[in-house]
């Protein structure tokens, strides 16, 4: 999940905010933003050196000022609970973008090897060996055929 | 160009080349100097991370210690670099783990000296008559 879908779950949760002047505010998030913008309430914000503190009932804190965000770990299973219950679809990892590129090449070289008809397996090995994993699948295909034809 | 493929294998650009490290255990360095090591969960196109069993670790000298500090959700401009670790491989230069509180009290001594250097090197300077510009590398928000 996304770092800004997990900000999203962590709402009405304690956490810690430290921003680029290292000021660090400590308070529960209320509402946050595509921009990370946070609406803390309840926050105790403390000085970069550590040495001065205040109580502030409620904060907003502009995006680009921060720095990080730490959270409590059991968020992340609150997380995982949420995307359980959406529909599983599959992402771009799981999108192979060559296997229709190997389909192409099993359907050509396919072609070459009837065309050839009585020609050397050698020929539509040949092409199969050169190019990408899936037109690899391809040409061991189009080596089988031929074979097959050769023998009828 | 996005995808690069050299030699059969894939280089993703930008902050997409990191996909292949989730849920690798990575060393973050941050723009203020910190040190992180922790898992990595997930990220976006602004190169925002989600850290996971999250350790600062503090270096002064040869000594160190590790700070757990648990879940990080870290706004990307703010990260230095991101480097993949290997700890079954024994450490080049061999480094002495101390407490939290020994290397604390070493941190802000180191702090000290810097400071006090940086202060004889402005008084220096000026005697010289010559224009400080500060040290550049440190960041100023």
């Amino acid at each position: 999940m996304l770092p800004l879908t997990l900000l999203r779950t962590a709402v009405y949760h304690p956490m810690l905010v430290e921003l680029k002047n290292g000021e660090t505010y400590n308070g529960h998030l209320i509402s946050c933003d595509n921009f990370m913008n946070i609406h803390l309430r309840d926050v105790i914000c403390t000085s970069r050196d550590g040495d001065r503190f205040w109580k502030i009932p409620e904060c907003y804190i502009r995006g680009n000022t921060i720095k990080y965000l730490r959270l409590p770990e059991d968020v992340l299973g609150l997380v995982k609970e949420d995307t359980n219950e959406k529909p599983t679809r599959s992402g771009p990892p799981t999108r192979r973008p060559f296997r229709g590129r190997g389909d192409g090449g099993r359907g050509g070289h396919g072609g070459r090897s009837a065309g050839s008809g009585g020609d050397h397996r050698k020929g539509g090995g040949g092409g199969g060996r050169g190019g990408h994993q899936g037109s690899r699948g391809g040409g061991r295909g189009g080596q089988q055929g031929g074979q097959l034809r050769q023998g009828r | 160009m996005d995808l690069s493929i050299v030699n059969n294998d894939y280089y993703l650009s930008g902050m997409a080349a990191l996909i292949g490290d989730v849920d690798k255990q990575l060393m973050v360095m941050l723009r203020d100097g910190r040190t992180l090591i922790a898992y990595l969960r997930s990220l976006d196109q602004f190169g925002n991370l989600v850290l996971h069993q999250a350790f600062e670790r503090i270096c002064i000298g040869r000594q160190y210690a590790d700070i757990p500090r648990g879940l990080f959700v870290i706004r990307g401009e703010n990260v230095l670099f991101i480097g993949e670790l290997d700890f079954h491989q024994p450490l080049r230069v061999p480094l002495i783990e101390v407490t939290i509180e020994e290397i604390l009290k070493l941190q802000k001594e180191d702090i000290e000296k810097k400071e006090h250097i940086e202060k004889l090197r402005q008084k220096a300077m000026i005697e010289h008559g010559l224009i400080d510009e500060g040290n550049p590398i440190e960041e100023h928000y």
